[in-house]
C-alpha cells in the first residue's frame, strides 16, 4: 500500500457533507448525505479495503 | 445546561466528522512506502508501535471506523428528525397537512387530534409511525423515493399518497381502551380493520385537507402553505 490519497478526498467531501446535514437539518441536506455523501463514504471503503486486501495478498499474508 | 438526546447526537456528530476530515487529511498525506523503509516507531506514551502500523491504525480509524460511526449518527438523527412536526413542516408540500393540522377551527381528523392534545408532542409521527426506524423496510423506501422527488422537484402538487395507510397507526393507540371497543362497530369490523381491507377514515372523516383545497391556484392554498411559525 503507497497511498490513500482519493479515498481519503472521498471521505473528506463526505465528511464536510455530513456534518452540513447534522449542523443544517432540512431536506436538501437530508438529500445530500442520502445521496451523495453515504455512497462516497462507501467508495472511500471499498477502495482503502481493496488496496488492504491487495497489499496482504502482496505480503502473502492471504 | 439542559441537554436533549438530539443535540448529544449533533455534537458528537460533529466531532466524529471534525475528527473525520482531520484523519483523512492526514492520511492522504501519508506515503506508506515512506514510512516502511524508514521503519521508526511511534511513542504512544503508554507503548511504542511501528510508525507504518500506526499509520494504518489512523487510515482504517479515517477510512472506516469514523465513516462508520458517522454514518449511523446522521442517519440516527434522520430517523430522530422525521418524528417533529418542524421536521415534516420543513418541505413545502407538507405544510398544508401541518397547518391545518394546527388550526384550531379545523374539523379534520389530524386536527381535532390536536387541538384535544390527544398526541403530546411528535404529532405527524403518532400517526405516521412507519417513517421512523422502527418502522418497514417499505416505508423507508417510501421515504427515499420522496426525498428524492421533493429535492429535484419532479412532483406535482397537490400530492396524493401512493400507498394505504395501515391501521396499525390508529389501532396503536386506541385498540383495547374502553371507549373504543365500547362502539359495536369496532367490535363487528375488528379482522377488517386488522387486516386494512377497511380504513378507519370510513367512519371518522377527512385526516387532511382534500386534494382540492391542496391544488395551487384554491382559496384555501395561500393560506394552507403558509411557513410554520
Amino acid at each position: 500500500m503507497r497511498l490513500l490519497r482519493w479515498e481519503a478526498l472521498c471521505a473528506i467531501v463526505a465528511f464536510a457533507l455530513t456534518l452540513l446535514f447534522i449542523l443544517v437539518p432540512g431536506p436538501y441536506p437530508m438529500a445530500i448525505f442520502t445521496f451523495i455523501a453515504q455512497p462516497l463514504f462507501a467508495i472511500a471503503a471499498i477502495g482503502y479495503l481493496r488496496k488492504v486486501f491487495v497489499d496482504l495478498r502482496r505480503r502473502r499474508s492471504l | 445546561m439542559n441537554f436533549d438526546f438530539l443535540q448529544i447526537v449533533m455534537l458528537l456528530g460533529t466531532l466524529i466528522c471534525v475528527l473525520g476530515v482531520i484523519l483523512c487529511i492526514r492520511t492522504a498525506r501519508t506515503r506508506f512506502d515512506h514510512i516502511e523503509a524508514k521503519g521508526t516507531d511511534v511513542n504512544m506514551g503508554i507503548a511504542r508501535v511501528p510508525a507504518l502500523a500506526f499509520a494504518k491504525l489512523m487510515a482504517f480509524a479515517a477510512l472506516i471506523a469514523l465513516p462508520g460511526g458517522a454514518v449511523f449518527l446522521a442517519n440516527y438523527h434522520t430517523f430522530e428528525g422525521v418524528h417533529q412536526v418542524r421536521g415534516c413542516a420543513s418541505c413545502h408540500v407538507m405544510l398544508p397537512m401541518v397547518n391545518d393540522m394546527r388550526d384550531p377551527n379545523s374539523g379534520t381528523l389530524a386536527a381535532r387530534h390536536y387541538k384535544n392534545g390527544w398526541i403530546a408532542e411528535d404529532q405527524c409521527y403518532h400517526c405516521h409511525s412507519d417513517y421512523g426506524l422502527s418502522g418497514n423496510l417499505e416505508a423507508k423506501m417510501t421515504g427515499f423515493r420522496h426525498l428524492a422527488r421533493y429535492t429535484t422537484r419532479t412532483y406535482h402538487e397537490p400530492i396524493e399518497a401512493r400507498v394505504r395507510f395501515d391501521n396499525k397507526n390508529c389501532l396503536n393507540c386506541h385498540a383495547g381502551t374502553l371507549k373504543f371497543e365500547a362502539v359495536q362497530s369496532h367490535r363487528t369490523a375488528h379482522e377488517q380493520l386488522v387486516s386494512n381491507q377497511m380504513i378507519c377514515l370510513n367512519c371518522h372523516g377527512q385526516s387532511h385537507p382534500t386534494s382540492v383545497q391542496r391544488t395551487p391556484g384554491s382559496k384555501d392554498y395561500a393560506s394552507l402553505t403558509e411557513a410554520m411559525k
